[in-house]
């Protein structure tokens, strides 16, 4: 099993099967990356290295987005 | 009316409309179409992973409206910063409303932590526009390390009291060389023509048309008053009285006087 913590909640993934990028990860969830924004290990990561930004086993990602508020 | 200038842009509205709240994104958006406001703030947060349609975006008109992202939920100057940053690289925008409310009841802006964080933000390109307690120094303060605005409380976030502050608000618009936005707890219309009449610059509204039976309606009753007010602190308010002073003449009276 290889595991990425993902909005704080650990996901498992059978081993070889760990998405290779963050974009991978954007879609294995079902996640729209449009107004997303990620940080993998406490550094930002722009939409646009989405596609070209690795992602290793035990590494902590957060995905963040937009909400209503004053 | 005149214009509303932060950080060099020009705005035709005084009123900043907060997008918490509203029942549905296109209530949302009706509103903020009858508010006439140019400024909408948003927050960030985590994505649900477990409910992936909630991209609220999509009902703000990016091209009508200047994005304020907010730093709500920060305890502290580290976790603002943090969400300012995420928020420039979500967006391309720089300006964000400062906000650190360590205290969950009140919602009360924490002063040593916004400063530190509003220094930090500034050195880093941000325009920081600071939520604070109506606290004259403190807004001397930030806006010696260089903030676009003050933005003080008439009274706590979302708990439509109106002008609980006024006495300090005065003393901070008498003051300030950058715009003072009066944010926080304005619950009426007359609040808010209260602080533009007291020469506040703007203000910012979330809950009290949000929540409104008709949000549109009161969107529309608050932009009306902010013009109001605005109209009537460039006309230079007459100065009030403790005794009567006749509007009509004083002579002339249908009566004989008697010696």
């Amino acid at each position: 099993m290889e595991k990425l913590r993902i909005n704080g909640v650990e996901k498992e993934f059978a081993a070889g099967r760990l998405p290779a990028t963050l974009a991978q990860i954007l879609e294995h969830l079902g996640v729209e990356p449009r107004a997303v924004v990620a940080e993998i290990d406490g550094r930002i990561i722009e939409r646009e290295k989405f596609a070209e930004t690795k992602v290793q086993k035990g590494q902590s990602i957060e995905l963040v987005r937009f909400v209503p508020g004053g | 009316m005149d214009n509303l200038i932060i950080a060099a842009r020009k705005f035709t509205s005084r009123l900043l409309v907060g997008t918490g709240k509203f029942a549905s994104c296109e209530v949302m958006a009706e509103a903020l179409e009858s508010s006439g406001t140019e400024i909408v703030t948003v927050a960030l947060r985590r994505v649900n992973i477990d409910n992936k349609d909630d991209d609220m975006l999509r009902a703000i008109d990016l091209k009508k409206y200047l994005l304020l992202p907010n730093t709500s939920g920060a305890r502290d100057a580290a976790e603002a910063v943090r969400l300012a940053r995420l928020a420039r690289a979500a967006t391309g925008i720089n300006w964000v409303k400062l906000e650190v409310t360590p205290d969950p009841y009140y919602l009360l802006p924490d002063p040593v932590e916004t400063l530190k964080a509003a220094e930090i933000l500034v050195k880093d390109d941000f325009v920081v526009l600071p939520y604070i307690n109506a606290d004259p120094v403190l807004s001397r303060r930030l806006q010696d390390v260089g903030t676009a605005t003050v933005m003080p409380l008439g009274s706590p976030i979302g708990s439509n009291q109106g002008l609980k502050t006024r006495a300090a608000l005065e003393i901070i618009i008498e003051q300030a060389n950058v715009p003072v936005v009066v944010d926080a707890g304005l619950g009426l219309p007359s609040h808010a023509a209260e602080a533009m009449e007291m020469g506040a610059d703007a203000v910012l509204v979330n809950t009290a048309i949000a929540t409104a039976k008709n949000p549109a309606q009161m969107a529309l009753a608050f932009k009306l008053a902010v013009e109001a007010g605005r109209m009537a602190y460039n006309s230079g308010p007459a100065a009030a009285d403790r005794r009567a002073s006749a509007s009509s003449p004083l002579t002339g009276f249908l009566r004989d006087e008697q010696i």
